[in-house]
Parts: C-alpha cells; sequence; structure tokens
C-alpha cells in the first residue's frame, strides 16, 4: 500500500471550507445590522489570529498535557521518529497527558508546528504495534494538513455559540433597536451553530477514516490499529474466556450471552468503531491477498 | 426484528431462536479452501488434525449411533488413511479426534462424523467441530471452531494457561470473513480450553 494524496478528503475540505465561508459572511452581514461592524471584525480577526497561532496550546491545556522529551519518554520518541520517516513529515512535539482515559490527538497549524498527544492509559493499555498504529493515525491528521481546517472549521461554530450565550447575558434592552434585535442575532447566532455544527461532524467523521487508511500506509499493518480501537473501545472485553462446555452446562437448552441485560448493550455498542473496524479489516483482507 | 424481539434482546431473554442460524453439517465443507487460505495468506499450516466434541446420552439408540460412525470412521481408514479415537475429557464432554495429513480428508471424515448424527437426531448434541493449524515460524497454534449451537466459525488461538490472542484472532476474522461464515459477535467466541499446556483443546 502507498500513500496516496486522499482527494475524497480534499475535495470535502474545500465544500466544508466553502459552505463555512459562505455562512460566515451571512452571519457578519446579519450581526453588523445590531452591533456594528467594526466590532465585530475586530473580535473576529483577533479570535481567528489567536486560534491559529495558540491552538495546539489550548488543545494540549485543556488535556491537562504536557510535551516531553526524548530522555523523558525514550520509546515514544523513538516510535514517532521512525513513523515520520516513514510518513515523510518533519516531527512534531511530543505529548502526554497525564489521565487513565486512553486517547489521542493530533493538533497544529501546519505539518511543520503540530503536536501528538497520548495519554498515560493510552501507553498503558496498548501494546507497541497497536501504538504505532495510533500514532500513524495522528501522523496521517497532520500529514493530511486537517487539523487546522477542523480548527478554523470548530473556531465558527464557537463565536456562533459564544454570541448565543452572552446575548442571553448581555441581551437586556441595552442596545439602542431595543430588545428585538437581539433575539434575531440571537436566532440568527444558533442557527449558524447548528449549521456549522453539523457541517464540521460530517467532515470529521470521514477524516478519521482517512487518517486510518494513512496509517495502515504508514505502518502496513491495519491489523494493530483494529485491535488497538478494539482495546480502547472495550470491546476486546467482550471475548469471553469461560470455557464452551462449561457455558453450556450452565445454559443447557439456550445460549445467553453473559454479558446481556440493558447495561451491556448500553455500553457495548460503538457504531463508529464497528465501522473503522470492518474497514481496517477490510484493508487487512486486501493486503493479506495481494 | 419485531419490537418484541427487541425487548427481549435489550433484556437478554432470547433463547437460541436467535443464534446466527440452523447448524447444518453441510457448512463444514466451507473448511476444504479455508485450510488453502490459512497457508497460503497467513503461514497457518493444517496440524494434521480435526475433532468433533458431543455430549453423551444414556441410551442405547445414542451408543449404536457412536458404533455406527466408528465402523464407517474404520472403514473409511483403509482408503484415505485418516486414523481415528475416541476420548472423554475432563469436561466429561466426548470427542472423535481424526488424524490425516490432507485435510481435505479431515474435513470428510468430520462432516461424516457431523451428519450421521444429525440423521439419527441427536444433533443437538453436538458442541463443536475444531480444526487445527500451526505456524511453522513459530509454533503459534491456531484453531477454527464451528458451534453447532450458533451455525458459525470463530477463530480461537490459545496462548497458554488460560490466555488468548485476542489480536489473531481479530486477524483471522478478518481474513477468513465472507470465506466461512463467522460468528460476528464476539461475545461468543468460546473458548475450548486444552486440556495440558501445549495440548490441543481435543486433550
Amino acid at each position: 500500500m502507498e500513500w496516496k494524496p486522499d482527494w475524497g478528503l480534499r475535495g470535502r475540505m474545500v465544500l466544508t471550507m466553502f459552505l463555512l465561508f459562505v455562512l460566515y459572511i451571512v452571519f457578519v452581514a446579519i450581526l453588523s445590522r445590531y452591533m456594528g461592524l467594526f466590532g465585530i471584525v475586530l473580535v473576529m480577526g483577533l479570535f481567528s489570529l489567536g486560534q491559529f497561532f495558540f491552538s495546539d496550546r489550548l488543545a494540549l491545556y485543556s488535556m491537562g498535557a504536557r510535551r516531553v522529551d526524548a530522555e523523558e519518554y525514550p520509546r515514544l520518541h523513538a516510535m514517532v521518529d521512525r513513523l515520520c520517516q516513514q510518513a515523510d513529515l518533519p516531527k512534531p512535539d511530543v505529548a502526554v497527558a497525564d489521565t487513565k482515559m486512553p486517547n489521542a490527538f493530533a493538533a497544529g497549524r501546519s505539518q511543520k508546528h503540530s503536536t501528538v498527544c497520548v495519554t498515560e492509559g493510552l501507553l498503558r493499555t496498548l501494546d507497541e504495534e497497536e501504538l504505532e498504529g495510533v500514532m500513524a493515525h495522528e501522523l496521517a491528521h497532520v500529514k493530511n494538513r486537517d487539523v487546522m481546517v477542523m480548527t478554523i472549521a470548530s473556531f465558527l461554530s464557537t463565536l456562533a455559540f459564544m454570541v448565543v450565550r452572552w446575548g442571553w447575558l448581555f441581551g437586556g434592552g441595552r442596545n439602542r433597536q431595543g430588545g428585538g434585535g437581539v433575539v434575531v442575532a440571537i436566532l440568527v447566532s444558533l442557527v449558524v451553530w447548528i449549521v456549522s455544527f453539523l457541517l464540521v461532524r460530517a467532515l470529521s467523521r470521514y477524516r478519521e477514516y482517512a487518517a486510518d487508511r494513512g496509517a495502515a500506509a504508514i505502518t502496513g499493518q491495519p491489523s494493530a490499529l483494529a485491535s488497538a480501537l478494539l482495546k480502547i473501545s472495550g470491546r476486546m472485553d467482550d471475548v469471553p474466556d469461560r470455557d464452551l462446555r462449561e457455558q453450556s452446562e450452565m445454559n443447557a437448552f439456550f445460549v445467553i450471552p453473559l454479558r446481556s441485560g440493558v447495561v451491556g448493550r448500553l455500553f457495548s455498542t460503538h457504531p463508529p468503531t464497528e465501522k473503522r473496524v470492518d474497514r481496517l479489516r477490510d484493508l487487512e483482507g486486501e493486503m493479506e491477498r495481494r | 426484528m419485531g419490537l418484541f424481539d427487541t425487548l427481549r434482546s435489550v433484556l437478554g431473554v432470547r433463547t437460541d431462536a436467535d443464534a446466527t442460524r440452523e447448524a447444518d453439517p453441510e457448512d463444514l465443507f466451507g473448511m476444504s479452501t479455508a485450510y488453502l487460505t490459512m497457508e497460503a495468506d497467513l503461514g497457518f499450516a493444517p496440524v494434521g488434525a480435526a475433532a468433533l466434541c458431543f455430549s453423551s446420552v444414556d441410551s442405547t439408540d445414542f451408543d449404536a449411533t457412536v458404533d455406527d460412525v466408528e465402523e464407517i470412521l474404520r472403514a473409511g481408514e483403509a482408503e484415505t488413511g485418516t486414523t481415528f479415537y475416541r476420548h472423554e475429557d475432563d469436561h466429561g464432554y466426548h470427542w472423535v479426534v481424526l488424524e490425516d495429513d490432507d485435510p481435505e480428508d479431515l474435513v470428510t471424515s468430520v462432516h461424516f462424523a457431523a451428519d450421521t448424527f444429525v440423521e439419527r437426531g441427536y444433533g443437538s448434541r453436538l458442541l463443536a467441530a475444531v480444526f487445527g493449524f500451526e505456524r511453522a515460524r513459530d509454533g503459534t497454534r491456531a484453531y477454527w471452531l464451528y458451534s453447532f449451537r450458533r451455525g458459525a466459525y470463530y477463530p480461537f488461538v490459545p496462548t497458554g494457561g488460560r490466555e488468548r490472542d485476542n489480536r489473531l484472532e481479530f486477524k483471522l476474522q478478518s481474513v477468513l470473513d465472507g470465506e466461512l461464515d463467522v460468528e460476528d459477535d464476539e461475545s461468543y467466541w468460546y473458548p475450548l480450553w486444552p486440556g495440558t499446556d501445549g495440548g490441543h483443546p481435543w486433550t
């Protein structure tokens, strides 16, 4: 499997950005009738600059993560070095978050300025090859340049959300047009927020699949990432270790899975994971049959 | 699935009725090509043995059925070279263990034995058919189990003690899915732990 530019992802990113841009223009146009154009442009300008330069720091901060050097985490760094060479990427910063939740993410504004972050829980849960799959997945995000697109895309919905919130807080008849204008502004923001949220979500799903394919191309082992996903989502725990013969004695007349009942069912379904694992299995099958 | 089924499934009171489908001895022939795929794509060679696991019934008719199975297998030995022996494990389950270097003959014999049980009305006593594989480069053993309760196959890779290699099992599933009717709900992948360390499930 070769690394190929993902045109499906690129097309979707461009389209999403275009739609968001249109939405943005409409948003500003309507808001400016009530708030004065200058103020809006100033606030948005500051925001976008801040987002652009501090997005990765914000992401790290919100996860409680810190950058770590090669002395502290030699194996993790060596792994990232290897994978970056394979993926033809400049080496990103490596960060670790001290939480039990197994998770990883990439942040940054470009291939040169990016950070990959893993949690302690992930390092503890996964074996070497599985961790490699997850790291390759994050690096594929960097390689596909979809981190920044997501940052910008989610920025608009954040902004609209803030207008909604502050509008409720400060919209008490202090503006010249009276209360009606504020209500309209809030309603518009609400619609903008919902639409942009949906756009971002659709793109977000697709970019995960794209990064999975990318990880498979970098490591050549779709099954490693698949089993990492299964571990993280708890599906590995579904594989029983009670012997079939004991199990059959217990239920002589019918077979009930041990993990049944309401709780098991609510917590053991991960449709997105299901789909991602299925696609990775298909990739694995393709590779094996070549 | 109707509303009633959904309710029953959420409450966990569904029975055998929702097994993947009725078990059918014809499914066992799927192993013929699976043997080739296992070796060509995954490097797992046949271990030269397969087995059928069943529970006994205390009746003359059932004993006669087992005798008939044995008799025909013995008759086939001269023709195919497939040897067999009977074995009772620590769980009180019975095994017909077949040994032959040719997987085709193993599949045929396992199918014949299972089919005879079903024909005589003892299909419900059949637990599983087990087909063994070994990877030459590291000696890893893997098994494909056919569950007669669920009418589906699933992979089993014991790694000593009561440990199994989930990752390899998922990999086997990904490669053989489509060729075999694989159980897609992993919570039914019940192990058949070998009785001795380093032994097969039928030991």
